[in-house]
């Protein structure tokens, strides 16, 4: 075909890598994730949680607020299961879209139950003699995460 | 005997007016000049105040975004990729982390956005090659590329 304008794509020509290769790349990748999750060579885990409609992004030992009520008392453990992300040093296990049950496990309990400060909704037009002040006070709920585990059940 | 009201001739004086402009005052107290004091000037600056919060309460979301925008622009940049490469080739390969989330990752983790770069790379290298197709002419008559060599 001659060379024209729109002979050829408008991108870079791609190549992709051998896909036996590429293949066995992967399962070497995936082998020494499972050998360092296996042995424990990993420190802090970080994970990112779907909870409360937000995606948070949590370590163990951290403080989350939350803008409603939870239905669990004070003191209850809770286990977070929506993980999106989970992530060490050395390795990073990403989700499409979540991660499963036996592989992340993560952990908080409930502290504090308590309400938002009071915040004022106004509404106001001038020359109209209209104004309407609300006040509002919602539910917050305080978590601390205690634990994220990993198992070392890759495939 | 005893009365469950007043009688008609008996007129109250305003006793609590000190409270009532004390809970107005209260709120302008960091204000600038005379409206932090005077209560006929802090009345209105209050209630501008009031009116601005709740205005602002809804331009924060789309502020918030937009600078969350920017910093994973500016973060794909580095890797050689630009913003709507990144979030769409994301968002084929199914991973459902939303702009807050890159945000903090490309800033706090960033071997962690090196890899979801990587991937979004590599996604829209493939969707380049499954545009391509196969390379060969389509059939038909009207549909069918004259050669004039």
């Amino acid at each position: 075909v001659a060379k024209t304008s729109l002979s050829s794509p408008p991108w870079p020509e791609v190549k992709l890598p051998d896909p036996a290769e590429e293949a066995k790349h992967h399962a070497e990748v995936v082998q020494k994730v499972n050998e360092l999750i296996a042995a424990g060579h990993y420190g802090r885990l970080f994970a990112v949680v779907h909870f409360a409609s937000k995606q948070w992004k949590i370590t163990s030992e951290d403080l989350i607020m939350m803008d409603n009520s939870l239905e669990a008392e004070c003191g209850d453990r809770i286990r977070l299961e929506k993980v999106l992300l989970v992530g060490a040093d050395d390795f990073t296990l990403v989700g499409r879209p979540l991660l499963g049950k036996e592989l992340v496990r993560v952990e908080a309990t409930v502290i504090e139950k308590t309400e938002s400060w009071p915040k004022i909704n106004m509404r106001f037009w001038k020359r109209h003699n209209y104004q309407r002040k609300n006040i509002i006070v919602h539910p917050q709920t305080v978590l601390r995460i205690n634990t994220i585990d990993i198992f070392p059940c890759l495939v | 005997m005893v009365l469950l009201g007043a009688a008609r001739w008996v007129r109250s004086r305003l006793t609590d007016r000190f409270w009532r402009r004390q809970e107005v005052l209260k709120h302008a107290r960091h204000f600038r000049g005379r409206k932090n004091r005077c209560y006929k000037l802090a009345v209105r600056s209050v209630r501008r105040a009031f009116v601005r919060s709740t205005k602002a309460r809804r331009e924060k979301k789309k502020f918030l975004r937009a600078l969350w925008i920017t910093r994973i622009e500016a973060a794909s940049l580095e890797h050689g990729l630009k913003y709507p490469a990144f979030i769409s080739n994301l968002v084929k390969s199914q991973v459902e982390l939303n702009r807050k989330m890159i945000a903090d990752l490309a800033i706090y983790e960033p071997k962690t956005f090196k890899s979801l770069a990587a991937l979004a790379q590599r996604r829209r290298q493939e969707g380049f090659l499954a545009a391509l197709g196969d390379g060969k002419e389509p059939e038909g008559i009207f549909s069918r590329i004259v050669h004039h060599y």
